[in-house]
């Protein structure tokens, strides 16, 4: 699984102040973690960033690249700072993102030829978000099929299948696993991204990181390629990169609906368990989802 | 029951061989399941194989078309027993009925009410669509002479209700390129009826004393090649109305059941003498997936209820509705009266103008249209901004409405704070409350004008 | 060929809920099918149609809804009887708009006073509703559960902020409550499940928020039908209490139904019904009419 790295956001305070005042001190720091935790790329999101978000880009790929040699995943919706970002990058970069929308199609994809790159793709189209798997397996065929035409080859896609919060409409993670699957029979060669943080929106902070890393293990089992996640969540990677096993194995088990003994787990373990069961749809989701 | 890809594809040839145009038969099924490739573009499926594929893919419920052109009323090929599972798809036709028993002025001030008809809600036209013409008289002549008048005089499409085989027939010849719907073609007038369906190509309305004798009529009808039909089971009441269209969708969807694979048409005119029991009824019918709903008179105070009903039941859950953009005034505000800002999603629109008007004091309400994203998200997108506000406020001419300058934000967007004293130089934002059932006391503590 | 209906069967059923007491006991809930569909299930109760009182002065009602009801309004117990004697109301709500700290600011004592004189004039079971503030409604409910004991009342709204006082209270006393969440069948559920640590789940329920037609109605209507499919289709014991909805206050509120009588009062049957179509088993109503013409024809046979 390619873990990437979120921690460098321009929403979150302490980034968002040292981006506005070029302070590189935290932007360092939050590198030196994500990499400490094993990240294969570091998403550098600069939003909604209002004032010059061309300068903003280039200085934050900078400061970056002084430090590590990490590929970047370049995230903002402002063209022309994506353009100047992947202009610079030592490393082949991710383009995140473009979708199957009119104006996406004509300004962001292009890019994606252009630069080489690898490129986000999501499911997003002109009549917004598809509302199951296999709407979102007709929207992605048809950006695919333009991609292809603009010179980009699956090999270099990563579709988003565009993560739902739980607590907003349940029904979609279900569809996210049917979709994933479906995508080497549709799109053959083609990767798979997932914005993991978007699955826990709305929930309680303290909860938010056993849903993500509960279902980036359900997803990693059926094939997710990679996934933006929390850069600073060590046991995230830890569950994905192999050193927890146990761990891995009872959420297989309770995806298969196998029976479990509960009494015989412990409490870090029952919680995995009962995590997995809410994600596999078999009882309806509340924020008190571990007390039942 | 619309069949998935995955169904799909245990018919298809699983050679992957590309000559479709897509990569494998997976994608290929794929598109045929969301209606972007047609069976017939693989050239290895054999015939019986194709054959029962596009007899699976056939819509559970037909779609059914009465009228023609612009009026036309288009109803059936619903797939859920719940909006919430997907949504309702067509929204079923108000029928109103006019008698040729009544008088000639009673008659041409019915059709001119009814086609002149003009309700709007939210930018949305609410429709009458279908007047229902009753042969009462027991005069074949006069019978026809109403048919004539609602052709020359209306643009709209018509049900025919007439218990005579012969009269329904030739009236329905004077209106064929209107497709009307000739109802009853119930066990008794079967035979007379399928060689004039057949000459005419007009859909029939089925009658049938409970489902069985539905079923009999509608299998005769199919057997004969006749594809378009309505059913009417005869519910006396409103609850035999909702059980018996429970039971035939649910026998058209899950089932797969054939006969009963159509819209049906309600008549709450023929139920209650009551105009509210009447009204409620249709109410009830509208909910529980009827295709057309006849009702007795043009009354619009009893008429506009259940066009917005219909609006509301017939939405699509998947999009967030929108309200207008523009700015509300609310129980008459003036030059001294607060400004707040929100975005045009719907649900937030009417809890926060209801939240305002409850406090009693009247203000201005900028709606501003962020394709009905809630306020954080449409602010992360752009669309609710500093900048895009200030458009906003350019466009609407909002300074010239107050001579105050405070503006009232929604208490999640701290982040707008900011933006928006360097946007709106010389206003004043002020955070209003995080949850719009506060507004009221915010309103009436903070207000100070 | 003989057709054979597609019914469907759950093995589970809403749960009961007592309330009122002696002869004036009602019961709500305890179905085991979708609404009105007798024809494959046992639906045991007919839904509780109540009329609404308030205990002032009533402000920006209709002047229909008034016209109704100007006999009566200065006095809570009189207009309590009216409803049930003379409207035919199954229950009366009791809305203590009198306690709102943004109005007359009224004391629990004097609320609670003024409940206990209702309960006390009516043969038929009691709502008891605060104003939605949740400092205040804490100390008027759980004081009008202490005055009222024995009554076995409704009290309401019971929110995530001012749940554990009020529904102590009410356990202590004898009453049911019920749980307030908006528009999210998420929140329902964490609401209940929270309740039931410590209060008996077959004295809750649940009220979504009414939205009225045309001003959201679509939004509570499914929420309920999704309610009522999470507790009977999926099983979750913590979807499976009954459902109220508060449809007089949100409906009378349009613009539209205060234009005309008939007007006003479809506008209000008609969020009436269609929340009992998706399977609310309580309604709160404000005009007669209204609830004469949904009783009518929920007991056609």
């Amino acid at each position: 699984m390619i873990l990437i790295g979120e921690e460098l956001n321009v929403m979150s305070k302490k980034i968002g102040q040292g981006i506005k005042d070029r302070e590189a001190g935290p932007i360092r720091e939050c590198v030196a973690v994500q990499v400490k935790n094993k990240i294969d790329y570091l998403d550098l999101n600069v939003g909604p960033v209002k004032k010059d978000p061309v300068g903003t880009m280039e200085w934050l790929i900078q400061t970056v690249q002084e430090i590590t040699d990490t590929p970047l995943c370049l995230d903002t919706t402002n063209v022309a700072a994506m353009e100047a970002g992947l202009k610079i990058c030592r490393k082949k970069p991710i383009l995140n993102s473009a979708s199957g929308s009119t104006e996406s199609r004509q300004t962001m994809m292009p890019l994606a030829g252009k630069y080489s790159c690898s490129l986000v793709l999501s499911v997003i189209n002109d009549t917004g978000l598809p509302s199951d798997a296999d709407e979102r397996a007709a929207s992605i065929m048809d950006s695919v099929a333009y991609a292809n035409e603009l010179g980009i080859a699956n090999e270099d896609i990563w579709v988003d299948p565009v993560m739902m919060p739980v607590s907003v409409d349940q029904r979609q993670i279900g569809a996210y696993m049917e979709f994933l699957q479906m995508l080497p029979d549709i799109v053959p060669g083609a990767k798979s991204l997932c914005g993991l943080s978007n699955l826990s929106f709305g929930v309680p902070n303290e909860l938010r990181g056993l849903l993500n890393r509960t279902f980036l293990v359900m997803i990693d089992r059926l094939g997710q390629h990679s996934a933006i996640v929390s850069g600073y969540d060590e046991e995230l990677s830890r569950l994905v990169k192999g050193d927890m096993p146990e761990i891995v194995k009872l959420i297989h088990q309770t995806m298969d609906a196998e029976d479990i003994d509960v009494s015989s787990l412990s409490e870090k373990e029952r919680q995995y368990v009962k995590t997995a069961e809410v994600l596999m749809g078999r009882s309806l989701f509340s924020s008190s989802w571990l007390e039942v | 029951m619309a069949l998935k890809g995955a169904d799909i594809l245990k018919k298809l040839p699983k050679t992957n061989c590309k000559e479709c145009g897509f990569p494998t038969c997976f994608a290929f099924a794929m598109k045929i399941a969301t209606g972007g490739a047609k069976v017939e573009d693989c050239p290895h499926i054999s015939p019986e194989s194709k054959a029962e594929l596009e007899a699976e893919l056939s819509p559970p419920i037909k779609l059914v078309t009465i009228g023609a052109g612009a009026n036309a009323l288009v109803v059936g090929e619903e797939e859920v027993m719940f909006r919430h599972e997907k949504t309702f798809f067509h929204e079923p036709g108000i029928a109103i009925l006019i008698s040729d028993k009544e008088a000639e002025e009673e008659i041409d001030r019915k059709l001119k009410k009814i086609s002149g008809f003009d309700f709007e809600r939210i930018g949305q036209k609410l429709k009458v669509n279908l007047l229902a013409l009753s042969y009462d008289s027991g005069e074949k002549a006069k019978y026809e002479a109403l048919v004539r008048k609602a052709v020359e005089t209306t643009e709209m499409a018509f049900v025919l209700i007439c218990c005579d085989t012969d009269v329904l027939f030739s009236a329905a010849a004077l209106c064929a390129a209107r497709k009307p719907l000739v109802y009853p073609i119930g066990k008794e007038n079967l035979s007379a009826a399928i060689p004039r369906l057949k000459e005419l190509k007009v859909p029939a309305g089925v009658y049938g004393k409970g489902l069985d004798e539905v079923i009999e009529v509608a299998s005769a009808l199919r057997n004969a090649g006749i594809e378009e039909m309505v059913l009417d089971s005869g519910p006396k009441n409103m609850l035999e109305g909702v059980r018996d269209n429970t039971l035939i969708r649910r026998s058209a969807l899950k089932k797969g059941f054939r006969p009963l694979g159509y819209p049906t048409i309600t008549f709450p005119c023929f139920m209650y003498k009551d105009k509210l029991k009447e009204s409620l009824a249709a109410a009830a019918f509208m909910t529980k997936y009827a295709g057309i709903i006849v009702l007795s008179q043009p009354d619009e105070h009893f008429l506009l209820p259940l066009l917005v009903y219909r609006f509301n039941i017939y939405s699509d859950p998947r999009r967030p509705m929108t309200v207008e953009e523009k700015v509300y005034e609310v129980s008459n505000p003036d030059e001294n009266s607060p400004i707040l800002i929100t975005t045009n999603y719907a649900l937030d629109f009417f809890i926060v103008s209801g939240a305002i008007e409850e406090a009693g004091l009247p203000a201005y309400l900028c709606i501003k249209n962020t394709e009905g994203l809630g306020v954080l998200a449409s602010w992360t997108s752009g669309k609710f901004n500093g900048e895009a506000i200030a458009a906003f406020f350019a466009k609407y001419s909002v300074e010239k409405k107050v001579k105050h300058r405070k503006l009232i934000i929604p208490g999640v967007a701290k982040k707008l704070k900011d933006e928006l004293e360097e946007d709106l130089p010389g206003w004043e934002i002020v955070l209003g409350p995080n949850e719009a059932s506060d507004i009221p006391k915010f309103l009436s503590e903070e207000w100070k004008q | 060929m003989s057709f054979e209906p597609p019914l469907e069967k759950y093995s589970v059923k809403i749960r009961e809920v007592a309330w009122g007491h002696g002869e004036k006991t009602v019961r709500t809930g305890g179905e085991n099918a979708l609404p009105f569909h007798y024809f494959e299930g046992s639906l045991p109760n007919l839904a509780v149609l109540a009329l609404e009182i308030v205990d002032i002065e009533p402000e920006n009602w209709a002047p229909e809804l008034i016209e109704q009801y100007q006999d009566v309004v200065s006095s809570p117990a009189k207009w309590a009887k009216k409803c049930v004697d003379f409207c035919g109301a199954n229950a009366v709500c009791l809305r203590l708009l009198s306690t709102d700290p943004l109005g007359r600011n009224a004391s629990p004592q004097e609320a609670a006073a003024t409940a206990k004189t209702v309960a006390d004039s009516i043969d038929a079971p009691l709502i008891v509703w605060g104003t939605g503030d949740e400092e205040k409604d804490t100390q008027v409910l759980t004081e009008v559960a202490r005055v009222c004991a024995g009554e076995n009342l409704l009290l309401g709204p019971v929110l995530k902020q001012n749940y554990e006082q009020i529904a102590k209270a009410a356990k202590d006393h004898g009453h049911g409550i019920v749980a307030q969440a908006s528009m999210d069948a998420n929140l329902t559920k964490e609401l209940n499940i929270a309740l039931c640590k410590f209060f008996p789940g077959d004295k809750i329920v649940v009220d979504p928020t009414s939205s009225a037609l045309g001003y959201g109605l679509e939004f509570t209507f499914s929420i309920i039908e999704r309610i009522k499919q999470f507790g009977l289709a999926d099983r979750d014991n913590m979807m499976l209490m009954p459902i109220l909805a508060d449809v007089g206050v949100e409906s009378w509120r349009a613009k539209e139904a205060k234009l005309n009588r008939d007007q006003g009062i479809l506008w209000e049957a008609v969020t009436g019904l269609s929340f009992l179509l998706a399977g609310a088993n309580i309604l709160i109503l404000r005009h007669p009419d209204s609830l004469r013409v949904i009783k009518e024809m929920i007991t056609e046979c």
